[in-house]
């Protein structure tokens, strides 16, 4: 019997493997550890100890030379905390005191992560899933459950949550897709997945708990179905998925070398979105014309100080020239209580999708923004360049923001630095009140891009992080979809051009929409571009202007979504 | 014994990395190091107990060094401290 659960489709793609669960896998291994005598727990602990140390030493090695600094980070501490001496002797005293190695480890390390996540420094309390994580390795390696195997694969690995060390030691290939109890979009774990194109499904809650190793799953990570034990003609449709989807990356590559325009003409921009230098790598190679959001809180995070302004400069210009001619977009940091970074001392918010975040913090704290202008604008030496702020809800903050570009080119001007004096000036729009006021902000700015994921979540009151309303979320809302239109409309007849950065941008479904709404720019992550340029080039704009008629008639969202996906998979076919 | 008060005046005060590169100074001497804030104190040479005093920015704290090596071990951790863990100015 095919049994059916419903996620989040979180990284694309079809993923078929086995089953492996991976919570349950220590906890049963505790309980059968036989143990020893205190002194031979006493020794088996120190080399287990010593093995730890160095598998976290290997994996931060492994990370530093794939370029992933964050990760890198996250072992180095792990490593640091694994050899702290008091660590240690807790855990030996525990041993001496007749309790098995692995149940001493697991207890001493809860002790310290409880110690943790009672403090209020939210950097101090997230060191507690650290503790754990290290404590849970210690175990693995004692139990003899060692390195999570992942042997026997394709593998569908399933879990609460992956932790972070985990994620990283996943070999390429073994792992065929993830599902994850939580409703989580930026754990570190997807950021792994999304790296390594695992299919990944979050948000099953605690249907998880039901299933067993070995079983055959199937996992949409388009979709966010997920087949347990599928029947044969189930295996068979999606094979020709597969197939099809192979076939269809083979000719995307070909489109790389292409523009993205119309049969009849109408010419629209594919930019991509990256958060780091290293990025452009695949960007490039999936075609990208320019970046159109540049997300520069990724140089802010994972670090104890702010990026100087030599840092910020050398990872833009490394981006600009890489984009050979084309316009780079930089969005000033985009950083709130969500994210808190230690150096910026923002209190814990409630609720910080709607606190002190991205253009709030950047005008109250002018000496950031001042740093990350003057970068911004020495990288412009070196190729066309923008400047975009997050998070705009009037034309006060453009004025503000503009004073503080004056300055950072008077600055600049009196150290005799090289700068750019041209650079577009624009802003997201993202909340309802940008959107609505848009005809206004116009007069502010050259450009718009719509930020369609926050745009969304505050014009629909959706946190689509949380499973138990995240089927509300739509950027097909008649809502949303009216207020793109107004936005398009009341830049065009302003006279500035306008994009958009969201993930609707590298929606396929969406680019009928946009075309026909005269879209200028879409910028989207790189593995989308060559299905919305295919898209866009095999249709007309009266086809596209055809279809938005009809789809304005319908007043739901799914209804929309469901005329947009016949209609694309007829151009497709 | 040597003691000597220290102002954290790096951005992050004792937090992750400064505390990493603090624990790990210490931990090439043979002296004893302790650092007292208030009524707490923590074994200088372990992370967890260092990172635990939760020290920010712009506090003071006493580093007690006991051993053959204090003076070098002192020195050095003095250095570390007022150069702002290599922050930069």
């Amino acid at each position: 019997m095919t049994r059916q659960l419903e996620g989040l489709g979180v990284v694309p793609g079809i993923g078929l493997g086995f089953l492996k669960v991976l919570t349950t896998d220590l906890t049963h291994a505790v309980h059968r550890y036989a143990a020893g005598s205190p002194a031979d727990e006493a020794s088996k602990f120190t080399n287990a100890l010593l093995a730890a140390i160095e598998e976290i030493h290997q994996l931060a090695v492994q990370a530093q030379a794939a370029g992933q600094n964050d990760l890198a980070e996250i072992m180095e501490a792990h490593k640091a905390i694994a050899a702290d001496p008091e660590l240690a002797a807790n855990i030996s005293e525990k041993i001496a005191q007749g309790v098995a190695a692995p149940q001493a480890v697991l207890a001493a390390t809860e002790e310290y992560a409880a110690v943790f996540s009672a403090m209020d420094d939210p950097y101090l309390k997230e060191r507690a899933a650290d503790l754990r994580d290290i404590g849970r390795r210690i175990a693995r390696i004692l139990t003899g459950a060692g390195a999570i195997d992942f042997g026997g694969g394709p593998l569908i690995l399933c879990a609460d949550e992956i932790e972070p060390s985990v994620a990283a030691a996943m070999p390429a290939g073994q792992v065929a897709g993830i599902l994850l109890g939580q409703g989580s979009q930026t754990s570190h774990t997807i950021i792994i997945a999304k790296a390594q194109g695992i299919p990944t499904v979050s948000g099953l809650g605690t249907e998880l708990e039901t299933l067993a190793d070995g079983q055959q799953v199937l996992v949409d990570g388009y979709s966010g179905q997920v087949y347990i034990n599928p029947d044969q003609s189930l295996l068979e449709a999606y094979q020709n998925k597969l197939a099809s989807e192979q076939e269809q990356l083979k000719q995307n590559s070909l489109l790389a070398e292409l523009s993205a325009i119309t049969k009849d003409g109408q010419r629209i921009q594919l930019a991509a979105n990256i958060g780091r230098p290293a990025d452009m790598d695949n960007a490039l190679k999936q075609g990208c014309e320019g970046v159109g959001l540049f997300r520069s809180e990724f140089l802010y995070m994972g670090r104890d100080t702010a990026p100087s302004e030599e840092e910020q400069f050398a990872a833009y210009r490394e981006v600009v020239e890489r984009c050979k001619g084309a316009l780079c977009i930089i969005r000033t940091m985009d950083i709130g209580g969500d994210k808190p970074l230690p150096y910026l001392n923002i209190p814990a918010e409630e609720n910080p999708f709607l606190g002190f975040r991205a253009i709030r913090i950047s005008l109250q704290r002018p000496e950031l923004l001042l740093t990350q202008f003057k970068a911004i604008l020495r990288a412009g030496v070196y190729g066309p360049v923008a400047i975009m702020l997050p998070m705009v809800i009037n034309g006060q903050e453009i004025v503000q923001a503009r004073k503080y570009l004056r300055q950072a080119m008077t600055e600049l001007e009196q150290r005799g630095a090289a700068f750019a004096r041209q650079v577009q000036f624009g802003i997201m729009i993202e909340t309802p009140a940008a959107a609505v006021l848009a005809p206004v902000l116009a007069e502010e700015c050259d450009f718009f891009s719509i930020g369609t994921n926050d745009l969304v979540q505050y014009t629909l009151a959706v946190d689509r992080g949380n499973s138990a309303v995240s089927p509300l979320y739509s950027h097909f809302h008649p809502a949303v979809v009216s207020l793109i239109g107004n936005v398009i409309q009341a830049a065009h007849s302003r006279g500035i051009w306008v994009g958009m950065c969201g993930e609707m941008a590298g929606d396929p479904l969406a680019a009928p929409l946009l075309t026909a709404m005269e879209i200028d720019e879409l910028s989207m992550s790189a593995p989308a571009i060559p299905r919305v340029k295919g898209v866009i080039r095999k249709m007309t704009v009266s086809d596209a202007r055809n279809i938005l008629a009809e789809v304005c008639a319908l007043h739901d969202a799914e209804a929309i979504r469901l005329r947009l996906s016949d209609f694309v998979q007829e151009l497709e076919a | 014994m040597i003691e000597i008060e220290l102002a954290l005046t790096n951005q992050a005060g004792l937090h992750a990395r400064p505390a990493a590169q603090f624990v790990q100074t210490a931990a090439q001497f043979k002296s004893k190091v302790r650092i007292s804030a208030g009524p707490k104190t923590a074994d200088a040479k372990s992370i967890l107990a260092v990172m635990g005093l939760g020290l920010s920015t712009g506090t003071t704290f006493l580093l007690t060094v006991d051993g053959e090596d204090e003076q070098a071990c002192s020195e050095a951790l003095q250095r570390l401290v007022e150069s702002k863990f290599g922050e930069g100015p």
